[in-house]
């Protein structure tokens, strides 16, 4: 698959049973966009868990709702996007999960943020939530900008 | 998603197909519900057969190894491919659960 420059876009509705024809698209579209093999299979992960996480919390289990992933390449990465339009993610109740006590929940956000190389949340729109995840492609790292903060 | 259950040694060995996942949570649920109310607690989960596995899918694992290991037995794992073993891995549950490389050698563990 060539990846269209200007990036694909897979719509679904809040359904779990949706999830599989997402991964299958997702793997594809990875591939079109450059993402090694290796690193494929975390990246289906974490959008997985960022879809359940709108089914189950900004849908509240409603079915029926839209959910978008899109994907594009911005130079030395890849950009995913997920987007839904319901309950805003509240960053303030979030918290990470204690592993020490091994929990039966919680893990979502936590693995999105170890896959990531970046992930910004942005609930300043009418409703919902748009989540985007970077992750930059071997070998094309961000330089260490002066000063020795790297980014992002 | 489709799970066989069969019997080895007092053990009730699980191997489900497919992907584990949001969607087919409820089938393993089921399938592990099942096998409690008859009184067992010892439990093979073989994955050799699911490539992917999401927190969901995971935390239903987990729940019924609490949940043997509170009637006295346990919920081992077999069969892991790379990928499904990254999500244990990252979340450090490889180091809460009982993990083994072939069917064979997870039996054993209970010898």
């Amino acid at each position: 698959m060539t990846p269209n420059p200007e990036g694909s876009t897979f719509s679904m509705t809040s359904e779990a049973e949706h999830l599989l024809r997402l991964r299958k698209w997702l793997r594809e579209v990875l591939a079109g966009h450059g993402v090694p093999k290796q690193d494929q299979p975390n990246l289906l992960l974490a959008v997985g868990e960022l879809c359940a996480n709108s089914i189950q919390h900004a849908y509240e289990g409603r079915g029926g709702q839209p959910i978008t992933v899109s994907v594009r390449s911005s130079g030395n990465s890849v950009v995913i996007e997920v987007e839904d339009f319901g309950k805003p993610f509240d960053a303030d109740r979030y918290e990470s999960p204690n592993l020490e006590a091994v929990p039966e929940s919680g893990y979502g956000i936590f693995l999105v943020k170890t896959i990531a190389d970046s992930l910004s949340i942005d609930v300043a729109r009418e409703r919902g939530t748009r989540w985007t995840m970077v992750k930059y492609l071997p070998g094309r790292l961000p330089a260490a900008t002066p000063g020795g903060a790297a980014t992002p | 998603m489709d799970i066989d259950v069969t019997q080895s040694s007092g053990v009730a060995v699980l191997s489900p197909r497919g992907d584990l996942d949001m969607a087919t949570v409820h089938d393993v649920r089921r399938a592990l519900s099942s096998i409690f109310d008859r009184g067992q607690s010892r439990l093979l989960i073989d994955l050799n057969a699911v490539a992917y596995i999401d927190s969901s899918g995971m935390g239903t694992l987990i729940a019924a190894m609490k949940q043997a290991r509170a009637a006295g037995g346990d919920v081992r794992l077999c069969g892991l491919q790379d990928d499904v073993r990254a999500i244990f891995e990252m979340t450090r549950v490889v180091q809460a659960m009982s993990i083994h490389p072939t069917r064979q050698e997870a039996l054993a563990s209970w010898r």
